[in-house]
C-alpha cells in the first residue's frame, strides 16, 4: 500500500521521541556531566571552579593533609556517609512499619472510600516540605507539643531533648517520605486477590501466617518499590537533617549543600554527589536484577 | 451405622442485618450430611447454596441456628481451626508458590514432620495425576490442571469434610464430564465426606449419593438422585431438574391406582395416584419427555401435530401440539440414516403410560 511508510518509520519514530530525548538531555544528562566534570577540577576560593584538573576532591573523601603535609586517613566524611546510610535505612524501615498497615487498611475499605483515603495520604504534599519540617520543631522541640503537656502534668521535669538528635532526623525523614511508601504498597495490595486469604485460612493458617506467607510475598514488588522510593530521597535529604539535626549531625545531603554554599568547594560537593549517585545506581541495579529474576521465575511458560 | 458428619440445625443467614440492604440468604435450613457421603447442594444462583458452604467453612457467621461437625459445635471456630477444606470456585491457588508448595501449605500449618509432608504431597499429587508437574507454578497450568491442584491442596491435610464450591464451572464441557467421574471415584477412594455445590443438575445427578435442592434460601427437597428426578415434591424441583411437561388441571375422578384429571377445557389425562387426592382438587401433572413415545400416526388414543423440532444430535426434542391449548415436549432418536423421523406439521401419535404421569402438590 505505502512504500514510504517502513522507510520513514524509523526516522519518524526518532522525531516523535525527540521531545523526550531533549528533556532528558537538558534536564538530566547535561547537569550530570557538568557535575562529573566539576568533581575533577580544582575549587575557586570565591566559588565556582578553576579549569585545572585534579583528583583532590575524591582524595578529600578519605584523606587529609596533616601538619607535615602528609596524607593521612580521615574518617570524618566516611562517617557522615555511614550515618546517612544508617539514618536512611532507619527511616525506610520506619516508613515500611507505618506505611504497610496504612496501605493494608485502605485496601480493606469499600471501593468508593479508598480514593478518599489515598487523597488524604497525598495532602501533605500540597505544602512546602520546609514548612512541614519546621512544624516538627514545634512538635519535638523544648516545651513543644509533646513536652509541654507532660511537663504540666508533672510526668517530666526536664526537657526530653528530642530535637537535634538522630531520632529527630529519622522521624522527620519518615514523615516526609511516608506517602512514597504507602502509594506503591497500596497499588500492589489493591491487585491482591483476597480469596487467597480465605484459602490460606481454610488451610489452617492464622492471620499472622497468612500475612507472612501470602500477603507480603505477593505485594513484595510494591514493598521493594516503596523502599527504594523512600531510601533514595532520604540519603540525599538536607532539610530534615539541617532543621531537626541542628546542622551538627550532618548527612550526605547537608554536606553537599554545605560544600556548594558556605564552604565554597564545588568540586568536593560534586564528588560527594557522584558518590551519592553511584550508591543509588548500584541499589537500582540490584533491584532491577531481582525483579528480572522474579519475572523469569514466575512468567516463564 | 451411618455417622452424621454435618448436622445443620435451623440455620439462618442474613447479610447486612438491620440495614435497608438486608438480604435473607438462608431461612431456617435443617439438613444432615452423613459421613462418607457425596452430598450435593443444588440450586439456581442466589439460592443460598454457596452461603451454606461458606458457613460450614467458617467464612461467614450464622445469624441463627447451629452447625455441628461430628457432634461438635463449630460456631466459635475460625476457618483455620475447622477440620474442613475447601476447593474454591476459582481455585485460589497461591501464585507465588509451586504446585508442590501449594499442596504442602495446609500440612505445614498443621506442623507435620517434613518427611510426612513430602510423602503426602507426592501421594496426593499422583492421586490427581499431577505428580510430574509439582515444580510448576499455577500460571503455567491449564484450567483443568489448576483444578486438580486445588483438589490436591484441599485433600492433602485429610480433612474430615471436603467442601467443593462449583469447582467444575470454569472448565469446558468435555473436561467437566471427565472430572465428574474422577471426583466421584476420588470420594470413594478417600472415604472423605464431600459437600458439593453446583447449579448444574446433570453434575448433581451424576455424582451425588444425595442431593439437597435449594431455592430462595430454603431446602426444597433432599433425596437420592432418582428420588429427586422421579418424585419431585413440588413444581420448582420438577422444573429445575431435567426437562418436564407440566399440565395444570382439576381432578375429576379418583380410584385406587389412578386419578383422572381435566386439563384445558375438555382433555382428560390419567395419572398415577400418589394418595390424598380428591375430586375437585387443582393439581399440576408432570411428565418427563423421555417417558413419551412418539410414532407415526396410527390408532393410538392420543394424536398431535408436530409444532417445533430442536435437533440435539443424538436426539431431537419435539414440541407436539395436542389441541385444546396443550403442548407436550417429547424426544425421538434420529433414524439410522440420520434423518429425523418426523417433520414439522406431521400428525403423530403420542404414547405414554399413565403411571409415568404424576401428580404434584402445588
Amino acid at each position: 500500500m505505502s512504500t514510504w511508510l517502513p522507510k520513514g518509520a524509523s526516522s519518524r519514530r526518532w522525531l516523535g521521541l525527540a521531545p523526550s530525548y531533549i528533556v532528558i538531555g537538558i534536564f538530566m544528562l547535561i547537569p550530570m556531566v557538568i557535575m562529573g566534570v566539576f568533581s575533577f577540577l580544582e575549587p575557586n576560593p570565591y566559588g565556582g571552579v578553576k579549569a585545572v584538573g585534579s583528583f583532590d576532591a575524591y582524595v578529600k573523601l578519605f584523606f587529609e593533609y596533616d601538619l607535615e603535609d602528609q596524607l593521612v586517613f580521615n574518617p570524618g566524611y566516611i562517617n557522615i556517609v555511614w550515618r546517612s546510610f544508617q539514618l536512611s535505612i532507619m527511616a525506610t524501615v520506619l516508613c515500611l512499619v507505618v506505611g504497610f498497615p496504612v496501605a493494608y487498611y485502605i485496601t480493606l475499605q469499600p471501593e468508593n472510600k479508598r480514593n478518599f483515603y489515598i487523597y488524604l495520604v497525598t495532602i501533605p504534599f500540597w505544602t512546602n516540605l520546609l514548612i512541614r519540617t519546621f512544624a516538627w520543631i514545634i512538635i519535638l522541640g523544648r516545651g513543644g507539643v509533646i513536652e509541654l503537656p507532660l511537663q504540666k502534668l508533672g510526668i517530666i521535669d526536664d526537657s526530653l531533648r528530642m530535637m537535634y538528635s538522630d531520632g529527630a532526623i529519622a522521624v522527620g525523614l519518615t514523615y516526609s517520605y511516608l506517602p512514597l511508601m504507602v502509594l506503591p504498597i497500596y497499588a500492589s495490595l489493591e491487585k491482591l486477590d483476597f480469596r487467597l486469604l480465605e484459602a490460606a485460612s481454610d488451610l489452617y493458617a492464622n492471620r499472622w501466617v497468612t500475612m507472612w506467607k501470602v500477603v507480603i510475598p505477593l505485594c513484595k514488588p510494591g514493598v521493594v518499590a516503596g523502599c527504594i522510593l523512600v531510601f533514595i530521597p532520604c540519603i540525599g535529604a538536607f532539610i530534615a537533617p539541617n532543621l531537626l539535626g541542628g546542622g551538627k549531625k550532618l548527612m550526605l545531603g547537608s554536606l553537599v549543600q554545605f560544600q556548594f554554599s558556605s564552604a565554597r568547594n564545588w568540586p568536593f560537593g560534586a564528588a560527594l554527589s557522584m558518590l551519592l549517585l553511584s550508591a543509588v545506581v548500584v541499589s537500582l541495579i540490584f533491584y532491577a536484577r531481582a525483579a528480572k529474576k522474579r519475572a523469569l521465575m514466575e512468567g516463564e511458560v | 451405622m451411618t455417622t452424621v458428619a454435618i448436622d445443620i440445625r435451623g440455620v439462618s443467614k442474613v447479610y447486612n442485618p438491620g440495614s435497608n440492604q438486608a438480604v435473607q440468604a438462608l431461612d431456617t435450613v435443617s439438613l444432615t450430611i452423613n459421613d462418607n457421603e457425596f452430598f450435593t447442594l443444588l440450586g439456581p444462583s442466589g439460592c443460598g447454596k454457596t452461603t451454606l458452604l461458606r458457613l460450614i467453612a467458617g467464612f461467614e457467621q450464622v445469624t441463627g441456628g447451629e452447625i455441628m461437625l461430628f457432634d461438635e459445635e463449630i460456631e466459635n471456630l475460625e476457618p483455620s481451626q475447622r477440620p474442613v477444606n475447601t476447593v474454591f470456585q476459582h481455585y485460589a491457588l497461591f501464585p507465588h508458590m509451586t504446585v508442590a508448595q501449594n499442596v504442602a501449605f495446609g500440612l505445614e500449618r498443621l506442623k507435620k514432620p517434613q518427611a510426612e509432608i513430602d510423602a503426602t504431597v507426592e501421594r496426593v499429587l499422583s492421586l490427581v495425576k499431577m505428580k510430574e508437574l509439582g515444580d510448576r507454578r499455577p500460571n503455567q497450568l491449564s484450567g483443568g490442571q489448576q483444578q486438580r491442584v486445588a483438589l490436591a491442596r484441599a485433600l492433602a491435610p485429610s480433612p474430615k469434610v471436603l467442601l467443593l464450591d462449583e469447582p467444575l464451572s470454569a472448565l469446558d464441557l468435555k473436561l467437566r464430564q471427565n472430572m465428574r467421574e474422577e471426583l466421584k471415584q476420588l470420594q470413594r477412594e478417600t472415604g472423605i465426606t464431600f459437600v458439593f455445590v453446583t447449579h448444574d443438575q446433570e453434575e448433581a445427578l451424576a455424582m451425588s449419593d444425595r442431593i439437597a435442592v435449594m431455592s430462595n434460601g430454603e431446602v426444597q427437597q433432599i433425596g437420592a438422585p432418582t428420588d429427586i428426578y422421579e418424585h419431585p415434591v413440588n413444581r420448582f424441583v420438577a422444573d429445575f431438574i431435567g426437562d418436564t411437561n407440566f399440565l395444570d388441571g382439576e381432578i375429576t375422578s379418583v380410584n385406587d391406582d389412578l386419578v383422572t384429571c381435566r386439563v384445558g377445557s375438555e382433555s382428560l389425562f390419567e395419572a398415577a395416584n400418589s394418595g390424598n387426592h380428591s375430586v375437585g382438587d387443582q393439581v399440576t401433572l408432570f411428565l418427563r419427555p423421555e417417558k413419551i413415545t412418539l410414532s407415526a400416526a396410527g390408532d393410538a388414543s392420543r394424536q398431535g401435530r408436530v409444532a417445533n423440532i430442536v435437533y440435539l444430535g443424538n436426539q431431537a426434542a419435539y414440541t407436539v401440539d395436542m389441541g385444546d391449548g396443550i403442548e407436550l415436549t417429547a424426544q425421538a432418536r434420529p433414524r439410522e440414516d440420520g434423518n429425523l423421523p418426523f417433520a414439522t406439521n406431521d400428525t403423530i401419535s403420542v404414547d405414554y403410560s399413565a403411571r409415568a404421569l404424576r401428580v404434584l402438590a402445588i
